[in-house]
């Protein structure tokens, strides 16, 4: 046995446990839940239960359903708002942090925190002060009397409910996000500042010159991030909204803020639908693929080489 | 030197997958028996019982409690179902669930609990299922409050009744201390509560216990309009008198908590809030009064069993799962757990203990005296319930669809749904 053999043994031998976990839990039920959604699997022991093949059934009847094509448009508005928020709201804490102020250690790990928290459990501590805490401050404060009036409960109607899931998304995970740009911010050679300092260059212009084409590399990352996060929301979507209140599309009444991987769940195990809810896995798979694809691509191409 | 650590290392891969496997296919020895159940909430109770019995039968017994809104159990049903590894005692709620689970269900007509219940689940005159207890809902009513207003609850069995009794409770809500007439929930995580319990009132109020004829016709997509419209009026009197926030946005705690508090005078709900109740130190008199969903006088409130033990036919212990259930009926240790430990009201004759809450006295009460309609909302799907018209009820809540509008979703969702 050459060395070169032997290296290569060895690579796989240490690789081996890691491809076989990779296998056994992604690459085949993977393939086998592509299978399933062009079949009537049911996963339950019902009279007529025996697996057949239907063909594309699943994916037209998941098109023709409102409540996955409204799920669809609800979605892509709450991955665009939430993607903008957590960024801008992640990219300048990450400033303030580096900045000079003081306990910016303590800032750190203050932000960072609630990245610490589940998801379920962040989603009913702000219902509670979406329902409770808030309206009851519009009780004291006479300022913010209409916040006490239940027809302004921030929960209480479609659109605001969304904004309400962009609110605990960002507090959830922009912290997360501010790491990663903190790292980026101080990788930026203090030189270039100094240099832009001598010069005579303002802050802000020192920010749009230097950092931010420096740290274009960490906004990949980030938008990245963000973008599969927020399109993948689940935990704070079924403990905060349940996926109401309700509206209506297309004349029928169904839930105003379901979200793809909520809706999916419910079509699988509420309807008891499991085949379809696999087929709305596949698409959304797909449809989340090619986007992040092409945002890496454009991100990719704004990246700096020093 | 080398080739040997190399050969080594992988004779140690090799050796540890199989043991891995190995050590799993021994210890499936022993006997063992898996109940999976849909109360969380009487889980540590059940798994008391349970440890007791197995010990006395030498027997491992594992309880798996998993509760929650619609589903909530259904997701590791399925899930082990696929896996080959179903419990051997499960609990289902009704036909539609029976019906997801009809190929594993071990007929037990001839087991010696069936002649001491009344609510056992049959289905086409076999017996499929034991009741896990009895439960009833009604409007839950606060006696002191009533009293204070002059109002009697023996006479809450209609429309007019309600409508005159909630306007009086409206205009004495300062004197009274009250944020809101009734307490309801009409939220989509509070669905069960419109979309399966209020929607039975249009299902089975006024008829005799067990008729379907209405489930039927509905199921068949005749509505019948009279009632359907004097259904509507009826939820739309709940919402109109509820207090907005916990109708639109509150959940289980804030629903119950404002009954509990005395912070409302009525809560739509069932015996199953005597624990919450209890827990908030609510000191009042309570008790149920009929629903009041139709013009004619409906003396009467929703009673039966929510959920139904199970036997998995093709269960290892097939005769230890049956025991399990027989002696949770015949023996003293079983009868302490469902009434004492549980809270339950038990579902089975020959069985003295009595609950201590106020709402499920009431209940047996009310049950004692063959006032009793049955419940109808299982005879539809999860699907239709909790995303057909549990959006529904929703936008009445909130106000985004009036009356007529209400009626003619509901017309259309159920003609929709004919099967």
């Amino acid at each position: 046995m050459n060395i070169k053999r032997e290296n290569a043994l060895v690579f796989w031998l240490f690789l081996a446990p890691v491809i076989l976990a990779f296998v056994v839990v992604i690459v085949v039920p993977f393939f086998l839940g592509a299978y399933y959604s062009f079949t009537n699997w049911t996963s339950s022991a019902r009279a007529d239960s025996t697996v057949r093949f239907i063909g594309l059934e699943n994916y037209i009847g998941s098109f023709k359903d409102p409540a996955f094509t409204y799920s669809f448009g609800v979605t892509v508005v709450y991955t665009f708002l939430n993607v903008i928020f957590i960024n801008f709201v992640a990219f300048s804490l990450a400033l303030l942090v580096t900045s000079k102020i003081k306990l910016r250690k303590i800032y750190r790990v203050g932000f960072f925190l609630p990245n610490l928290i589940g998801g379920l459990i962040l989603g009913y501590i702000w219902q509670f002060l979406f329902n409770n805490a808030l309206p009851s401050l519009g009780a004291v404060i006479p300022f913010l009397s209409d916040l006490a009036q239940p027809d302004n409960f921030i929960l209480g109607k479609p659109a605001t409910a969304v904004i309400a899931l962009v609110i605990v998304g960002t507090w959830q995970y922009a912290g997360y996000i501010m790491m990663i740009y903190i790292a980026a911010i101080e990788n930026v050679p203090a030189e270039l500042h100094e240099a832009a300092m001598i010069d005579g260059a303002s802050p802000f212009q020192r920010l749009r010159a230097i950092t931010l084409p420096m740290a274009a590399q960490a906004f990949t990352v980030t938008m990245f991030l963000t973008l599969v996060q927020s399109f993948k929301q689940f935990d704070v979507n079924v403990s905060l909204t349940s996926g109401g209140p309700s509206t209506m599309f297309q004349g029928k009444p169904i839930l105003g803020t379901e979200l793809l991987a909520l809706n999916i769940y419910n079509t699988a195990f509420l309807s008891n639908n499991l085949s379809m809810g696999q087929a709305r896995a596949v698409i959304f798979f797909l449809v989340l693929a090619v986007v992040s694809l092409i945002q890496v691509s454009i991100n990719k191409s704004k990246e700096l080489e020093l | 030197m080398k080739k040997l650590l190399l050969v080594m290392l992988v004779a140690m891969m090799a050796t540890s997958l199989f043991a891995a496997g190995g050590s799993e296919a021994g210890a499936a020895k022993a006997a063992t028996l898996t109940i999976m159940q849909n109360k969380p909430e009487i889980g540590p109770q059940l798994e008391a019982y349970a440890t007791q019995w197995g010990t006395a039968n030498n027997v491992k017994v594992t309880v798996k409690s998993i509760g929650g809104t619609a589903g909530a159990m259904g997701p590791q049903l399925k899930a082990d179902y696929a896996a080959g590894d179903m419990p051997d005692i499960f609990t289902f709620d009704g036909l539609e669930s029976y019906k997801e689970w009809e190929g594993v269900v071990l007929d037990v007509s001839s087991e010696p609990w069936v002649s001491k219940t009344a609510v056992a689940f049959k289905y086409n005159n076999k017996v499929f299922g034991a009741p896990v207890a009895v439960e009833g809902w009604g409007m839950a009513y606060n006696a002191d409050l009533l009293a204070k207003a002059g109002i009697d609850p023996k006479t809450l069995t209609n429309y007019a009744a309600y409508k005159a009794a909630f306007e009086k409770l409206d205009g004495m809500k300062a004197q009274l201390g009250i944020n809101s007439v009734v307490s309801m929930a009409a939220a989509i995580e509070m669905g069960w509560v419109t979309a399966h319990h209020n929607f039975n009132s249009l299902l089975a109020n006024g008829l005799p216990y067990g008729d379907l004829s209405v489930v039927n016709d509905l199921l068949a997509g005749k509505v019948d309009a009279t009632r359907l419209s004097e259904y509507a009026d009826w939820v739309e009197l709940l919402f109109k008198f509820a207090d907005k926030g916990v109708l639109t946005t509150g959940n289980y705690d804030s629903q119950v908590g404002a009954f509990a508090t005395g912070k409302a005078v009525f809560l739509h709900q069932g015996n199953w809030t005597d624990p919450n109740i209890q827990g908030a130190n609510a000191t009042f008199k309570m008790a149920f009064a009929p629903h009041g969903s139709m013009k004619k006088a409906t003396d009467g409130i929703f009673v039966a069993a929510p959920s139904f033990y199970a036997i998995n036919k093709d269960s290892k212990n097939l005769a230890m799962a049956k025991k399990f259930i027989v002696d949770l009926v015949n023996t003293p240790a079983g009868h302490s757990y469902m009434v004492e430990a549980a809270g339950m009201i038990p579902a089975y004759s020959g069985i003295s203990l009595q609950p201590t809450g106020q709402l499920s006295k009431s209940v047996q009460e009310w049950s004692a005296a063959g006032k009793v309609y049955s419940w109808s909302q299982y005879y539809f799907t999860g699907d239709f319930r909790d995303k057909t018209l549990n959006p529904i009820y929703n936008q009445f809540a909130s106000g985004s669809i009036n009356k007529a509008q209400f009626i003619d979703q509901m017309t259309k969702a159920l003609v929709a749904n004919k099967q």
